[in-house]
């Protein structure tokens, strides 16, 4: 049994991992796919449809990479007030935002995932050049949204069970920490 | 009427509870989205437009840039550049007043060019310029405070993370606001590096002698270390104006510089390489999803006509546009006390963009404001980023940095004063570049 949940805890973890590394693969087709296109262009090398390859590299990268964001504790809350409490208090914020954010991540996922499935289910297909079924890039859509999905539900069991939350930061403790923080914030 | 200010108090208190109590800002977003969407008549459906809205907004070409953008300052943040940039500069700012502390405002004005974030910027300078003008015996607040405030041009200066999301938010071009930034940079590197010089004639004593002469011919073999950055600086320019790249590719192209300085720098392993992706990956996954939330609330916010009846409401006051502005700067300083840039924006834009039409400003000078008070958000207590960042790096408290800052805090006031009155400061880029 303790075996069984500890393979559980391994796939997850990697499940989360994998899919970031896969939001980095996206990130790099991005890149490559720009300087193709815009190095391409004097030498006359077309792509097809390259702009629509690229719109869906920064759908799949932008949401494949969630949950990984998400438990690296960068999906950035007004701390403001929270930070202020310890203890009990805080443990029941952190369930309710729990339950809140699952709540809306779920009826989030379900609704992306429908999109697809009616995308599958009515052959739509990519309106450019290029004729792929819409279904293909929807899926690093709603993919990602259920990998998140997973995240929280397991978040929130873990929280449930009295354990400190995995999704915040560690206080930074050197200089290079609050540094690298600050940057992570984006602004 | 009446029923609208009813539902607006309600999503308004509904969205403070939601982000006070530490609900994440996008998925809070997104709930208030929701609850709006229960108020209109006529069955909308709120799901299916919440699945169909954002990815419409997601799957996009000209989005594609943000990441690359935030990955050029992943790169170039371990490098050696901040270094280059200090030795590069110092020995032409010698005969100045206020002298080496010109460095400051300089190297962040030459970094913001190349980096879209106000703290990358602030944390990159300052690792060297801090201790190298503590150990020459510069004033330490002025030192601090003009570091904390020309860190903010990081985002006033193109590419900006910042005007991205605005031009997002408010469905204006990135490439007019990015021309439009250019400018008001200037002016604002202006008012510091004046306000630098008259306060060390104010103060002569505190100032330290100058670093030993050196010829021209020294200087410079000094400034060749600026080289580099230059290069990915006219790199970027020209892909862009000599037809090379579209606006969104030229993010590429300063990608591709980034990595090229890095790896001149022998900064370039392939740990490091991944590192800065996975870190990009996280940043954007953070900002787009954010990005995602404000979108499906500001679609509910359209269906609810909340907007368009408070820009009319506010019409109705005739106030003049000055005070309006005035008004939305004091707004804007508050919220910055409370919230991060990002969320400021996306939380507003849908609300004020229709008040701005009504008042005939244009969207894109409008977006430089909101950058500038985004910048004083920056600087100022209890969650401005440019101080933390600066509270670590010197170990000072919090309060002598907030101090520190307040004469720049006021400075960018005066920029938002000053661009309100001459528009054209803003405009005559974009209007020279995109005519009619």
């Amino acid at each position: 049994m303790r075996w069984g949940l500890g393979m559980v805890r391994v796939f997850l973890d990697r499940l989360y991992l994998f899919a970031g590394y896969a939001a980095g693969g996206f990130l790099l087709a991005i890149f490559a796919l720009m300087m193709l296109l815009s190095a391409g262009r004097p030498l006359g090398l077309n792509i097809p449809a390259g702009d629509d390859l690229v719109s869906w590299c920064m759908v799949a990268t932008s949401f494949l990479g969630l949950a990984h964001t998400f438990r690296h504790g960068e999906m950035i809350r007004v701390g403001l007030l929270i930070d202020r409490l310890e203890g009990r208090t805080r443990h029941v914020i952190e369930i309710v935002s729990l339950l809140v954010g699952g709540f809306f991540v779920a009826f989030f996922t379900y609704y992306a995932a429908l999109l697809t499935f009616d995308s599958w289910r009515f052959h739509d297909m990519a309106q450019g050049v290029l004729a792929v079924p819409l279904w293909i890039p929807q899926l690093g859509y709603s993919g990602g949204l259920f990998i998140l999905l997973v995240a929280f539900v397991d978040e929130f069991v873990h929280v449930l069970r009295g354990n400190p939350p995995r999704y915040e930061k560690p206080k930074p403790q050197t200089a290079e920490e609050v540094v690298e923080q600050a940057i992570q914030s984006g602004v | 009427m009446v029923e609208l200010v009813g539902i607006s108090t309600l999503l308004l208190v509904f969205l403070t509870i939601l982000l006070a109590g530490g609900v994440w800002i996008a998925l809070a977003l997104m709930a208030t989205g929701y609850v709006g969407m229960q108020f209109i008549g006529g069955g909308i459906p709120s799901g299916p437009v919440l699945a169909t809205t954002i990815w419409g907004n997601s799957n996009s070409w000209t989005l594609a840039a943000l990441p690359l953008f935030i990955w050029m300052g992943e790169i170039l943040f371990p490098t050696k550049l901040s270094e280059e940039m200090f030795r590069g500069l110092a020995p032409w700012l010698n005969r100045i007043p206020g002298r080496l502390m010109h460095v400051n405002v300089l190297a962040c004005g030459i970094f913001g060019s190349v980096s879209g974030s106000s703290a990358a910027t602030c944390a990159t300078v300052a690792k060297i310029a801090l201790p190298e003008l503590k150990r020459r015996g510069y004033d330490e607040m002025v030192s601090l405070g003009s570091l904390a405030g020309a860190g903010t041009l990081g985002i006033l200066i193109p590419p900006s993370i910042t005007m991205v999301v605005y031009a997002v938010a408010a469905n204006v071009s990135i490439i007019q606001i990015f021309l439009a930034g250019f400018l008001p940079g200037f002016l604002v590197m202006a008012l510091y590096s004046g306000y630098i010089a008259g306060w060390s004639l104010a103060h002569p004593e505190k100032t330290p002698p100058a670093d030993p002469a050196m010829t021209l011919r020294e200087k410079l073999h000094e400034s060749r270390q600026l080289i580099p950055l230059t290069l990915l600086i006219l790199l970027v320019f020209f892909s862009l104006m000599l037809g090379w790249a579209t606006a969104t590719e030229c993010a590429a192209w300063g990608v591709m510089g980034s990595l090229a300085i890095a790896w001149w720098h022998n900064a370039l392993t392939w740990e490091s390489f991944w590192a800065s992706v996975m870190g990009t990956v996280r940043v954007n996954c953070m900002i787009m999803l954010i990005l995602a939330g404000a979108s499906y609330m500001s679609t509910s916010m359209a269906y609810t006509g909340i907007p368009a009846t408070l820009a009319s409401w506010v019409d109705s006051f005739h106030l003049s546009p000055y005070a309006l502005i005035a008004a939305l700067t004091v707004m804007y300083i508050v919220l910055g006390t409370a919230l991060d840039g990002i969320s400021m924006i996306v939380l507003t834009t849908s609300i004020v963009v229709p008040m701005i039409k009504q008042a005939e400003f244009d969207l894109v000078w409008f977006g430089i404001f909101v950058v500038l008070v985004v910048e004083m958000a920056e600087v100022s207590p209890p969650v401005g980023f440019n101080l933390f960042v600066l509270q670590t790096m010197s170990g000072k408290d919090s309060n002598t940095v907030a101090r520190a800052s307040l004469p720049f805090f006021f400075l960018l006031v005066v920029a938002v004063a000053i661009i309100t009155l001459f528009p054209d400061i803003v405009m005559v880029l974009p209007r020279w570049a995109f005519p009619g």
